[in-house]
């Protein structure tokens, strides 16, 4: 299985390659577009963008695990990112958790057995005004209760 | 008690928009900032007494005047990286005034003769990070970024660039670290203050408040910013409460307001009508203060400090009589425990090691020794590790422990009963 | 740079203005527990284990990212101190599995030996709940890593990133899950330098597979030598066991600094080299149509053959031999009027180099055939090789298609007469490096029947002759 970049991020790379100083800064960049191409990093990626920056495999793997939103295995169609952090800890995180779990019989970490959903804990996502407080597919959603969630949820097709 | 200098647009409807931006003053900082020598407005904003809003505080202008200007190209960094717990102040800037926050990164790098700026954006702020790349497209067409900005023979180009989940890469090595594309590991203190480094070019960081507080100062002149606040806090914040509070979000408010006044009467007090227990200042590296301490605080450098505590990011966490505080240390130390870089023993280790003893205490398998260990271990995070990470988790230890030690010690009682 | 006096513990040492505190009490014998700092690394700064008191300063400070000042007063030994090294001390063993008795690194670990200078006696990692890793990862390259012992004070990582540029080991993830790895299974491979990662580890985190678990390192005697692997010479130690009633046996080669030639590392190939010089890799006996025969008796039948061949004998010489074996053979091949080469076909390896240490000129001594008048003409060589009817050969590799006698290190596949001369472990001697270095060797290696070396041999031949 092989790995490349699809013509509009190949465009975005030669964008980017002019707007740095070096192209080792195009490191994050390159892995986000990997993700956002095949669903996450797989190792095929990681050769590619190491050979690409002339950087060890290695090297971007140490990267590539540091930080926590890239994903070195696949995640559900839906991804929920629920925040455990302390405001939305004291406004009620716990019961979205459990809500969740009842509703699909998971842990933090899974992934429903069809694949469409998986349930994350993240740290704090800046959103603590409005906590409890969650991102699905990149997108937040604040004051976040069992039954908003659930209407959320029903929202998708 | 609101104040509007970087919150001035926030209200305005799409505000976002350049259109929006320009015909509510939008850039007008722009004629006079370019007639004006790069260092005055360095000195202006020295005057005014800006101090960095990124939860350091350190005086903006003397760290302008560390920039050596015989190596180009040099760079203005800014960090919208706001992970600190509590935090949620930079994103309403993002969100409702991308412009101002685009004006400000060019008066500022005008002033510090930057060549290039990038904005370095906390990868979970997707959506504020469209914005901004949107706002930052509408600049470029308007020639308000790019050669020769409005004529001014001035030049700036400005690239956003996402981060990807690291609470560490807000601290200002690491972010270069990570801008350069490695792990962000925070780097070693020079022995002597100097500016930081973007592939061995002098690079200045600064929070996107800082930045976007800028245009004010250098339009209305420092008096003007001066006249808000304290002495030693001048100007305004974006002050935010969350937590058990009626009404949670972000208010700009002078320095030196009363903590329980901004609570009671912008927050609408305690949720539900209840007691306050305590209140985390500043975000959660900010050590907690007791109900009591808060009815002394202000809400300035100077205050919180004395008591031990800090102003931080001006993010406030409030918590209910009913909290528990062994629960919330955990809350906290699980926090670090996932975000210490690992770099350094007594942060890698410390931080695991004190999360395990309250883990231990929470499970009623505690005693006097765990509290013990706690605070040695606490000891030895603070000032021996590579950045001031570990020192704040020791902070954040040593507050709570010495202000709610009843609330530990009623979980190894438990245990025996 | 300008010498400052600076003050340890009350005593007074000179050294150069703005260097690394950390390196200069290293340098002049005050012991100072460090993990991440090595001189040729690099200061890091992330063990945080060197720390030291200095007067003025409020905190303790790192001595490696501490540059040496006029007038500095620095403790390392005061209570104060003492209790931070052993409030570090402590986290680094938090995670630690402390099981020394089945540790390879046991008697040259650096955990164990700052254990046992810091005291810290009194444990209370029971309190924690260890992060549980890998214990036996296969690199690759012959080296093995444990994650649970491992320090993280990348060390290895920082080998492999900045000094061989591959940058094939990584610290992958982060906080205390923060571990050493490859991304491919067993991609370690460091362009044929991966097992200096081993001797740079401060602890028993990474071993050699080749090694491991074979002998206990305090049984081990260190002696320095010269890897003869190629014209660079390499400094090296010699680990070896005395056997009572045996031979000595080599465990392993490891690099000795030295810094006009290889500096801190040497190449695998070189280090893995030491197969060829211990138990029976080497000939101990003279042969003969297959089978072991006396040394007189080899002496004999090499006279016979000698008388035979008349003026037909032509010697080739190993570039590999030490100046003394090369002199001693110039002086004998002169006194029999027989016509010697030092060429030596196939001693030039083209994939061998590199721009680090590796040369493609695998002869240890070339440069010395010059210096001795001994010919490096190859059309001449083979001239005389055409006309030859026997050639005497030093250990010299370049096929032959006339009868041979050999002197030889090892064992060869023929029924040629083979006369055994010690290897260099077993003798003392010089070579001279490709860049001109004469550097000197002794003998390390005892056998209970030792083979002479070539010098020795020569002399005695020349007595029966
Ligand atoms: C652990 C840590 C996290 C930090 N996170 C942020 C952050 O998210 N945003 C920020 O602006 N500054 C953050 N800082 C402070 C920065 O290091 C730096 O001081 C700041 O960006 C400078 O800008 P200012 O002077 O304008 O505040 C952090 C510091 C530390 C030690
Ligand atoms: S103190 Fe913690 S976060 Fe800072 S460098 Fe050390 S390990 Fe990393
Ligand atoms: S394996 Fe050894 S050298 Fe490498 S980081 Fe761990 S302790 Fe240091
Ligand atoms: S570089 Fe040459 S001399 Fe050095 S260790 Fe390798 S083979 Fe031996
Ligand atoms: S604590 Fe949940 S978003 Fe900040
Ligand atoms: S040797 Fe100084 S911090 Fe590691």
């Amino acid at each position: 299985m092989s790995f490349t970049f699809n013509p509009i991020n190949e465009e975005k790379i030669k964008k980017l390659w002019g707007e740095y100083p070096k192209k080792e800064s195009l490191t994050l960049p390159m892995l986000w577009m990997a993700q956002y191409q095949e669903g996450w990093i797989t190792p095929e990626a990681i050769r590619t963008i190491a050979a690409r920056l002339e950087l060890s495999p290695s090297h971007l793997f140490g990267i590539a695990t540091f930080y926590t939103m890239f994903r070195l295995s696949a995640v559900g169609t839906y991804h929920i990112e629920l925040c455990q952090t302390l405001s939305c800890a004291l406004c009620g995180k716990d019961a979205l958790i459990e809500h969740l779990g009842k509703k699909w019989g998971i842990r933090p970490g899974e992934t429903t057995e069809d694949g469409r959903f998986t349930l994350s804990l993240v740290e704090c996502l800046g959103g603590c005004g409005g906590a409890p407080m969650l991102s699905l597919n990149e997108t937040y959603h604040e004051n976040v209760t069992p039954e908003s969630l659930d209407a959320l949820l029903e929202g998708l097709s | 008690m609101i104040q509007r200098i970087v919150s001035r647009k926030f209200d305005i409807p799409d505000a976002h928009r350049i259109d929006v931006a320009l015909l509510h003053g939008g850039y007008a900082t722009l004629s006079k900032a370019f007639a004006m020598e790069p260092d005055a407005i360095t000195t202006e904003i020295e005057r005014s007494g800006l101090r960095g809003k990124g939860g350091g505080g350190a005086p903006t202008g003397k760290k302008w005047r560390l920039m050596p200007k015989t190596i180009s190209p040099s760079y203005l960094v800014v960090n919208a990286d706001e992970s600190e717990p509590g935090t949620f102040k930079d994103r309403q800037i993002l969100q409702y005034d991308p412009h101002l926050l685009i004006e400000g990164i060019i008066v500022s790098a005008y002033a510090m003769g930057a060549d290039h700026a990038y904005v370095y954006i906390r990868g979970e702020y997707k959506a504020f990070h469209d914005r901004l790349v949107e706002a930052v497209e509408e600049a470029y067409e308007r020639g308000y970024l790019g050669e020769n900005i409005r004529n001014s023979g001035f030049n700036l180009s400005l690239s956003v660039h996402r981060g990807a989940g690291a609470y560490i890469c807000g601290e200002k090595s690491a972010l270069l670290e990570s801008l350069e594309g490695k792990r962000g590991h925070p780097r070693l203190k020079p022995a002597k203050p100097e500016c930081e480094w973007y592939f061995g070019h002098p690079a200045t960081v600064n929070n996107v408040e800082t930045i976007a507080t800028v245009p004010f100062i250098v339009q209305e002149g420092f008096e003007a910013y001066r006249a808000y606040g304290t002495d030693q806090s001048p100007g305004t914040m974006l002050f935010a409460m969350s937590g058990h509070i009626s009404r949670p979000g972000v208010y700009e408010l002078p320095f030196g307001l009363r903590m329980m006044e901004v609570i009671d009467e912008l927050g609408g007090g305690v949720k539900n009508g209840k007691k306050l227990k305590a209140v985390i200042p500043g975000g959660a590296s900010t050590p907690v203060l007791t109900a009591e301490e808060a009815e002394k605080a202000t809400l300035d450098y100077e205050t919180l400090s004395a008591m031990g505590s800090g102003l931080g990011t001006g993010g406030m966490i409030i918590m209910d009589e009913e909290s528990c505080m062994v629960k919330a240390l955990h809350n906290l130390l699980s926090f670090y425990r996932h975000e210490s870089c690992g770099q350094c023993t007594p942060c890698r280790e410390g931080t695991g090691w004190v999360d395990t003893l309250i883990r231990h205490i929470l499970a009623g398998r505690g005693d006097e020794t765990h509290i013990q260990t706690l605070l040695d271990v606490s000891k030895t995070m603070n000032g021996q590790t590579i950045c001031v990470f570990a020192p704040a988790v020791s902070g954040v230890i040593n507050a709570f422990v010495k202000k709610f030690r009843p609330e530990f010690e009623h979980y190894f009682q438990r245990s025996e009963g | 740079m300008n010498n400052v006096t600076i003050t340890v513990n009350a005593q007074t040492l000179s050294a150069p203005e703005g260097s690394i505190l950390l390196q200069v009490l290293l340098d002049n014998g005050v012991s100072v527990p460090h993990f991440c700092y090595h001189e040729a690394l690099g200061v890091d700064g992330n063990c945080r284990m060197c720390m030291v008191e200095i007067e003025g300063q409020k905190r303790p400070q790192i001595a490696c990212n501490t540059r040496v000042k006029e007038g500095m007063s620095i403790r390392t030994l005061s209570d104060s101190i003492m209790a931070v090294k052993r409030s570090i001390l402590e986290l680094e063993l938090i995670n630690h599995p402390v099981d020394c008795p089945i540790c390879d690194q046991a008697g040259e670990c650096s955990l164990q030996n700052y254990y046992m200078e810091v005291g810290l006696y009194e444990s209370r990692i029971d309190r924690a709940d260890k992060v549980r890793k890998a214990k036996k990862v296969d690199l690759g390259s012959h080296v093995i890593l444990d994650q649970e012992r491992c320090v993280l004070c990348a060390r290895c990582t920082r080998f492999t990133e900045n000094i061989i540029g591959t940058g094939d080991l990584v610290i992958a993830n982060r906080g205390n899950h923060a571990c050493v790895t490859t991304f491919e299974p067993q991609g370690l491979k460091a362009d044929g330098y991966a097992m200096n990662v081993v001797d740079l580890c401060p602890v028993g985190a990474l071993t050699s597979g080749d090694f491991r678990f074979h002998q206990r390192v305090w049984f081990l005697k260190s002696d320095p030598s010269l890897c003869h692997g190629c014209a660079r010479g390499c400094s090296i130690f010699i680990d070896h066991y005395p056997q009572k009633y045996g031979d000595d046996l080599i465990y392993r080669y490891r690099p000795r600094v030295e810094r006009e030639v290889n500096g801190f590392f040497i190449c695998d190939e070189g280090r893995l080299s030491y197969k060829n010089h211990t138990g029976d890799a080497t000939l101990t006996t003279p042969r003969y149509s297959g089978t072991a025969i006396t040394l007189s008796e080899a002496l004999e039948l090499y006279h016979q053959k000698l008388a035979a061949s008349g003026s037909g004998v032509v010697a080739l010489a190993s570039p590999s031999l030490s100046c003394e074996n090369l002199t001693a053979l110039r002086d004998y091949c002169l006194q029999y009027a027989i016509p010697l080469f030092g060429v030596e076909r196939g001693s030039f390896d083209e994939t061998f180099g590199d721009d680090f240490l590796r040369l493609n000129d695998r002869a240890a001594n070339r440069s010395a055939l010059p210096l001795l008048g001994i010919s490096e003409d190859e059309s001449e060589m083979n001239a005389a090789l055409c006309a030859a009817s026997l050639v005497l050969n030093f250990d010299n590799q370049t096929p032959v298609s006339v009868d041979q006698i050999h002197f030889c290190v090892h064992p060869i596949d023929t029924r040629e007469l083979q006369i055994p001369i010690a290897p260099y472990t077993e003798q003392s001697g010089s070579i001279i490096n490709a860049f001109g270095k004469v550097q000197k060797f002794a003998s390390t290696i005892r056998r209970r029947h030792p083979v002479p070396p070539l010098h020795e041999l020569l002399s005695t031949i020349k007595g029966l002759a």
